[in-house]
């Protein structure tokens, strides 16, 4: 079973500061699916989207308590086409708003940075070679 | 900017059980990245799902790991058919989890919802972006 497309969906205290964050780091807008409770970033066109959703209208998805931001319940790792990018855009998120939480992970085949978004969801940022990860 | 992959990380209590359901969902697995604290799930050839065992997953995060009784995330896939909708969400019940919401039908979108064995909830839709209504 093979699915067509992802839309992750994660709760935001401010949706248009979040587009502003994104649009900095250099993704698009799907402006049919954003309005003023949600922004759709496009991560790869047809594929894979990030819903971010203000956090009353995330929780009507849900019976629970969205989380505050103090707990993880997810990771969200993406793969880019170079080192160059991957620090490029930690770099960038940290200089207009995010944080980072830990060092670059340098695995020969893979390399690895990361950045907590302006809403403390956790982005780890990657360029790996699966072609050269070590057989065991 | 555009990303060539995604890898979802979500904490698991028991990778083993995790593996099991997701496999008679009809998924399959990468058992290049899988061991006995992590089975990545393969949702398409961009998109996986690891679930990594709790204690595992904290390695990888200084915060402590959300509990059942809060939503940080809810994962939305695309699949074929309505039929296919149903099915996934129909399997997942029979085997564990549980149904979150009615099914919602918006005419260009079909949709349904479930919780998986550890809580993380997940829509499956159905979407026909030739019909979505233009506002």
């Amino acid at each position: 079973m093979n699915i067509n497309d992802i839309y992750v969906n994660l709760p935001v205290k401010d949706v248009q500061k979040t587009r502003e964050f994104w649009t900095e780091l250099g993704f698009s807008i799907n402006e049919q699916f954003s309005n003023d409770k949600a922004i759709c970033v496009v991560m790869k066109k047809d594929h894979i989207y990030t819903m971010f959703l203000k956090e009353e209208f995330f929780q009507t998805f849900t019976n629970r308590p969205f989380a505050k931001g103090d707990t993880t319940q997810v990771l969200l790792a993406i793969g880019v086409n170079s080192r160059e990018e991957v620090d490029h855009m930690v770099k960038t998120a940290v200089e207009i708003g995010g944080s980072k939480y830990g060092e670059p992970v340098d695995y020969g085949w893979m390399y690895q940075n990361s950045f907590a978004d302006l809403n403390g969801h956790q982005w780890e940022v990657m360029h790996g070679d699966a072609s050269q990860m070590p057989a065991e | 900017m555009k990303v060539n992959q995604i890898y979802v990380n979500l904490p698991v209590k028991d990778v083993q059980k995790t593996k099991e359901f997701w496999t008679k969902i009809g998924f399959s697995i990468n058992e290049q990245f899988s061991d006995d604290r992590a089975a990545c799930v393969v949702l398409n050839d961009t998109s996986y799902v690891m679930f990594l065992q709790e204690d595992y997953f904290m390695t990888f995060t200084s915060k402590p790991v959300a509990k059942e009784n809060t939503s940080q995330v809810i994962v939305a896939v695309g699949v074929n058919s309505r039929e296919e909708v149903d099915k996934v969400v129909n399997t997942a019940v029979e085997n564990g989890a549980w149904q979150h919401e009615e099914p919602e039908d918006y005419g260009w979108m079909y949709q349904n919802s479930f919780w998986d064995l550890d809580g993380h909830g997940w829509n499956i839709t159905f979407a026909d972006m030739s019909q979505m209504p233009t506002e």
